[in-house]
């Protein structure tokens, strides 16, 4: 019954990652990967509630918090006038 | 029922929110639409999640993590447009 929402949440990945590609500056990029993470986490909750397997929430958990410190961690490393090049 | 109409919710806000990241033309009009409709899809979805099986066995696990998205989002999307902001207007004064 909630398939199709596990299906358009996977598309909407396969969206993001177009403008993980050619974001033109890096701040798109690290948006674009912020929200793919988000999604992997409501995918990764759909697969725990629907499978019966609640590692899945557990995995769902620390892939959230790994994620938050990364996305923290990048913008204050361009904030104080970082570059990747 | 109920569920299925909070996961569906959920679902169309995701997409509606995947459209606006492809479609708009600014950093910050881009935070904006994954922002908001990222954290409000997420937390319908999770709630539907919840509302399915019924407070059987207890979904804190769940729980938890509609409480930490809901924590570590809006500080994330604010990290990424303070830190543009100030990017911006640093190269600005540079020339």
């Amino acid at each position: 019954m909630i398939g199709p929402v596990e299906i358009a949440i996977l598309v909407s990945i396969g969206a993001i990652l177009i403008r993980l590609g050619l974001g033109p500056t890096a701040w798109d990029r690290l948006l674009a990967y912020n929200s793919a993470a988000n999604r992997i986490v409501g995918v990764l909750a759909i697969a725990a509630v629907t499978s019966q397997e609640s590692v899945f929430l557990d995995i769902a958990i620390v892939y959230l918090s790994l994620s938050f410190l990364g996305v923290v961690v990048l913008a204050r490393f361009l904030e104080r006038g970082g570059s990747f090049r | 029922m109920t569920a299925l109409v909070f996961i569906y919710l959920g679902g169309v806000l995701i997409l509606i929110g995947t459209a606006g990241i492809l479609r708009f033309n600014d950093v910050y009009s881009r935070l904006q639409a994954s922002g908001v409709s990222d954290n409000v899809g997420l937390t319908l979805l999770l709630v539907g999640l919840i509302l399915r099986g019924g407070w059987e066995g207890g979904d804190w696990a769940i729980l938890l993590l509609t409480a930490l998205l809901l924590a570590t989002n809006p500080v994330a999307t604010h990290s990424i447009a303070k830190s543009a902001f100030v990017q911006e207007h640093a190269e600005k004064k540079e020339r």
